[in-house]
């Protein structure tokens, strides 16, 4: 009820604060907020959307630019595109920024949407002893087989993990390895490692058209800075586990802050100067969402909910979300001061905070997958989503909207004002209470009375079954038999089987007898006495007799069943068969 | 449109995939790791769905060989609960990277959940000594001693873990072990550490809060429930708590808002229609509160309090045939208790059963340690029945009990109704006699009747004032005197014949009862959620 009352509060809210330029269901985007640019590429002014698609995810993969709300070029990417920055390499007129797409163990960089430059992560060390049995295996000194042993000793004991070949010829199979062997020996051994995001950091200078590094982090934990006009490797920072998020501010000749998220659900914070991390922040769960926001961050993380931290790592505030995050933007409106994060989420909603305050909501299609914000065209504040199904939605801040710098969240729950369901009671239910009321010490007697009676009725019933041993089960602690009857047939004749059952933990019971008790004018039994054999304890023993029934009236009667012992004359078991009716009879 | 497009393009790439490294000397062989952080993403993004797709192409790329793709694979089997399976895929982990100890610590993590606790400690042990100085691997261990039950090395772990990094669950798990041990005081430290450290978790402070509840500290308890209302308006436990603590000062009206927003979120609990039913109870509209407690001894039919409190309100609704049934089901399930004892017998003695009815309060007078009603009533019983001497006696034992309790400060204001009917009785059994009440007596009466003014003052601002901190201070002194008096009034309503009693009187008596005993009763269900959440 809360969240349906809220939610047509923020729609008519967000209604009137943004405008819907543009929504293309089938648009057939597949990617992340760090495969999202918005970008002057031409340097006319026009702000640009670069989008680094991964197609189906195995290939067709893209590289596009929209403008408005056309695509304006689209370029094939070899590989999946991991993260893709915007970033001004050169003080070259015009102005143009380059677009750095980073796949696998390369950044691709291209000027004007024309490939430009190709820059290839630095080979990891390869264990020196894998390259000398490769390089024995290249000469021919040893066969297949050797070099597989040697490698798999490598594996086992080495410090340094093997290369992709060592590994794919240990998974071959033996008829396999000489081709391989001959088809790779002549090519050097490397060890590569992939990028899993990128960033961008200001070489120099704080203005927003200055020149800007790439900041890479790989899957074995690196993080490196690079030269933006020569490539080169400027910086090495190593990290405990793989960074996924990142983010980075300040200057690189001054003083920078990177902020990562790790996939081992901490959060570093690098500095220059310090190769190893400076502060670390160890979240319950898997940061989500990544964003800074003046000196703080803001992580969104996987068991829903939004912390905020000082940039030194203290925890500030934590807020709980209704959903699983997706993912996270930074909303920058530099002209009107106003710095918010986006949350996008699980339940098709995409929530804005300011602190931990939600400050207003947008309801979408479908579950958003990426976020950017910025400009875009000649729009200062469009903001830019992606979904789940691979549609495209631009939106435009109102000039008008206002944003309340404190929590929408209503005061106290709407369920305080709904009324309880109290049962109610029935006009009888009054009376009935008004006799009570009246003659309560009559009710208690006669039901003291009638709750003595029923007792001794009960109490009776129970001796008699005792006496008359019609319990199922005898009451002797010699012989403690079990007994039941079952009757089989249509009449007229019947199958009788007795199951007897010696309870007792160890002793047998002998010198039994079975006797019945009949109406003769209604049954015949061949045998209505007889001895049984032995009970072993815990056997059960069926005994069959056969029951003719005389009478074709389609009557029936009761068969007492007596378990006697040898010298008494009380039985040990009774039971009372009832016959069923003779159909046999009564269908001729 | 589109599946048609994607296709054909699919079907080209593989093409040139294949064309073109043939001719090639050798062919670039694919990363393992090139798709590790397309898997990760997915995952946190909880689209196991997709994950799962892209972790089949990875392993079947990889022929296996891609370790972060099958603990990915793990994670997701063990989130959908085929923990067997899991635990197989992680070991594999751990034999393709034995030095990693995250690998370890998701093993022992599955053994931990397949209940084989002292396997996962050792597992446990494996991975801290690769990995010393990591919370993660000092909590999870703690937790398995907790379930072998050695706590001593469970408190060590969890110390460790809180010296490494501070958590919330490590506070919680500590402060558990403590409670196992029943060392309530040390809980009480180590949450109050907790909420500290993060004042804005409000299962911390709920639990903080209905500790200081059983330690009869109910400012404090009330400060850090309603701190815990304030986070987070709907949490149960706190509404349920709180609530029931609004309840004791008559703040009826303000309790059941709070019980409407626990009722929307769990409309099925027992404690919870209990207290409603004892709020309305409060408010003097019995039906509905029999309806209520109906409900409550539906849902939860062997729970002797809501037996007890159905017996006390049909007690004052005159309907003594019914109540007779509840109360005799309660002292059934809690045979020990004195106060179910005199309610029976009050309800037996308006049942014209005086001989149940002595042989009850016999029984109430023998379990009874300190409360002056079980006495008084008897007296007032015997009385009524001309059984002056026995009367005496317990008058006697009533006068003990309040020279004890007046003499170790305990309790030094009596309810006035008690003392009234004292009066009464003591006059009633001569002078001699009244005598050894008048002391105590007169100056408890004196106190009460210059109080009398007070609390019911001092009581109607505390059911009004919604800033409850003041309330409940004053909670604390008041819940003694209270129950006391709850009790003289079911005497009285039982024994009509004592030569003091108005006709008129015994009904707002009864309600002044009602509450009181219903109070009782709420602190108790109160302490029911305390032990869910431990």
């Amino acid at each position: 009820m809360s969240s349906v009352s809220q939610e047509l509060k923020d729609t008519s809210v967000a209604s009137s604060k943004w405008l819907d330029a543009h929504y293309d269901p089938v648009a057939n985007l597949y990617t992340f907020s760090s495969c999202i640019a918005l970008s002057d590429l031409h340097g006319d002014g026009e702000n640009k959307l670069v989008v680094g698609d991964l197609g189906t995810g195995v290939c067709n993969m893209k590289l596009k630019v929209y403008r408005g709300t056309g695509l304006l070029s689209e370029s094939t990417l070899l590989d999946l595109p991991t993260g893709m920055v915007s970033f001004l390499m050169d003080l070259h007129e015009p102005r143009t920024p380059a677009i750095a797409v980073a796949s696998g163990p390369f950044i691709y960089v291209y000027k004007n949407l024309r490939p430009y430059f190709k820059f290839t992560l630095p080979s990891l060390e390869v264990n020196p002893l894998e390259q000398d049995v490769w390089s024995q295996a290249k000469e021919d000194m040893i066969d297949p087989m050797t070099l597989k042993e040697m490698l798999e000793g490598l594996r086992d004991k080495a410090e340094i993990p093997l290369s992709v070949r060592s590994l794919r010829f240990l998974m071959l199979e033996p008829q396999e390895m000489e081709n391989f062997v001959l088809l790779h020996k002549e090519q050097p051994i490397r060890r590569q490692t992939v990028i899993t995001c990128i960033g961008t950091l200001k070489k120099n200078m704080a203005d927003e058209d200055a020149v800007s590094c790439l900041v890479i982090g790989t899957e074995n934990g690196d993080v490196y800075i690079l030269d933006p006009e020569a490539f080169t490797i400027l910086y090495k920072m190593s990290l405990p586990s793989t960074p996924t998020l990142m983010d980075v501010t300040g200057q690189f000749d001054v003083e920078f802050r990177i902020t990562v998220a790790c996939r081992n659900g901490n959060i570093y914070i690098l500095r220059r100067d310090s190769p190893k991390p400076k502060y670390c922040i160890e979240l319950s769960s898997h940061p989500v969402g990544l964003v800074r926001i003046g000196k703080n961050v803001v992580v969104g993380c996987s068991h829903e909910a939004l912390h905020g931290y000082t940039q030194k790592g203290k925890k500030l505030w934590t807020a709980y979300l209704p959903a699983p995050v997706t993912t996270m933007a930074l909303m920058d409106l530099p002209t009107r001061g106003f710095q918010a994060v986006l949350v996008g989420l699980a339940n098709c909603e995409v929530h804005m905070y300011r602190d931990k305050n939600l400050v207003s909501t947008i309801k979408t299609p479908d579950v958003v997958t990426s976020i950017c914000f910025g400009r875009y065209g000649r729009e200062d504040g469009t903001l830019i989503m992606t979904t789940k199904g691979g549609g495209l939605i631009v939106k435009i801040l109102k000039r008008t909207a206002v944003f309340e710098d404190r929590d929408s969240a209503p005061g106290p729950p709407i369920a305080q004002s709904i009324r309880l369901n109290v049962p109610k009671k029935t006009k009888l239910y009054v009376d009935q209470t008004l006799r009570e009321r009246e003659n309560a010490v009559a009710m208690h007697r006669a039901f003291q009375m009638d709750l003595s009676r029923l007792r001794l009725a009960a109490a009776r019933a129970y001796v008699k079954a005792l006496e008359s041993s019609l319990t199922p089960m005898s009451a002797s602690l010699t012989e403690p038999l079990k007994m039941n009857a079952v009757v089989q047939g249509l009449g007229p004749s019947f199958k009788l089987t007795l199951n007897i059952q010696n309870t007792a933990a160890c002793r047998p019971v002998m010198n039994l007898a079975i006797s019945f008790l009949y109406d003769e004018n209604l049954y015949s039994m061949k045998t209505a006495f007889f001895k049984i054999p032995l009970l072993v304890p815990g056997l059960n023993y069926p005994i069959d007799t056969f029951v003719e029934c005389l009478s074709d009236k389609g009557i029936s009667d009761i068969i007492k069943v007596f378990v006697l012992r040898e010298g008494k004359s009380a039985p040990l078991l009774t039971a009372h068969i009832n016959m069923p009716v003779s159909e046999g009879l009564a269908l001729n | 449109m589109a599946d048609d497009a994607m296709k054909t393009d699919v079907q080209l790439p593989v093409a040139t995939d294949l064309k073109k490294p043939r001719p090639k000397k050798a062919p670039e062989l694919p990363i393992l790791e090139r798709r590790n952080w397309l898997i990760h993403l997915h995952y946190i993004r909880k689209d196991y769905e997709t994950c799962k797709a892209i972790i089949k192409e990875q392993l079947h790329e990889t022929q296996g060989m891609c370790e972060y793709a099958v603990y990915v694979q793990a994670l997701i089997m063990r989130l959908e609960g085929k923990i067997q399976q899991s635990l197989e895929l992680f070991q594999s982990c751990a034999i393709l990277n034995p030095k990693s100890s995250d690998n370890l610590k998701q093993v022992a993590r599955s053994l931990f959940l397949l209940g084989k606790h002292k396997a996962a400690i050792e597992v446990y042990n494996e991975a801290a000594r690769l990995n010393q100085k990591d919370w993660e691997i000092s909590h999870n261990l703690g937790v398995c001693y907790i379930y072998t039950k050695d706590f001593r090395s469970a408190e060590e772990q969890l110390n460790l873990a809180l010296q490494l990094n501070k958590h919330d669950l490590t506070y919680m798990m500590l402060g558990k072990i403590h409670l196992l041990q029943g060392d309530t005081e040390k809980a009480t430290d180590v949450y109050k550490s907790a909420v500290e450290f993060s004042p804005e978790n409000t299962e911390l402070l709920t639990t903080l809060g209905l500790l200081y509840m059983q330690l009869g500290k109910y400012q404090k308890a009330f400060e850090h429930l309603g701190n815990a209302l304030t986070y987070d308006p709907n949490n149960f436990k706190a509404i349920l708590a709180a609530g029931s603590m609004m309840q004791t000062h008559g703040d009826y009206d303000v309790a059941m808002n709070k019980y409407r927003v626990a009722a929307y979120s769990v409309p099925e609990s027992p404690p919870l229609w209990n207290n409603i039913g004892m709020c309305f109870f409060g408010k003097k509209k019995y039906v509905a509160a029999i309806s209520c407690l109906k409900r409550a001894n539906y849902l939860s039919p062997f729970d002797w309090k809501i037996l007890y409190n159905l017996g006390l309100v049909h007690l004052t609704m005159q309907q003594y045939a019914s109540a007779f049934h509840f109360l005799s089901a309660a002292v059934n399930l809690r045979p020990r208790m004195s106060e179910l004892y005199m309610l029976l017998a009050v309800a037996l003695t308006n049942l014209d059963d005086a001989d149940n009815a002595r042989r009850s309060y016999e029984q109430a007078v023998q379990l009874d340690e300190s409360n002056l009603l079980v006495n008084l009533n008897f007296a007032v019983f015997l009385y009524n029945q001309g059984d002056k001497k026995a009367a005496l006696l317990q008058f006697q034992e009533m006068e003990r009990k309040v020279n004890s309790q007046v003499d170790s400060n305990i309790n030094t204001e009596f309810d006035p109704e008690l003392v009234e009917m004292a009066q009464k009785l003591g006059a009633a059994l001569q002078a001699g006699e009244n005598l050894y009440w008048s002391k105590p007596g007169k100056d408890s009466k004196t106190s009460q009747r210059s109080s009398s003014g007070k609390p019911s003052s001092s009581q109607q601002p505390l059911g009004t004032n919604q800033a409850l901190g003041q309330a409940m201070s004053s909670a604390a002194g008041y819940s003694k005197s209270m129950q006391i008096t709850a009790e003289p009034e079911a005497d009285v309503s039982s024994a009509p014949s004592p030569p003091t009693v108005d006709p008129g009187e015994p009904e707002p008596e009864d309600e002044d009862e009602v509450e009181e005993t219903a109070e009782p009763d709420k602190l108790k269900e109160k302490s029911k959620p305390k032990a869910v959440a431990e």
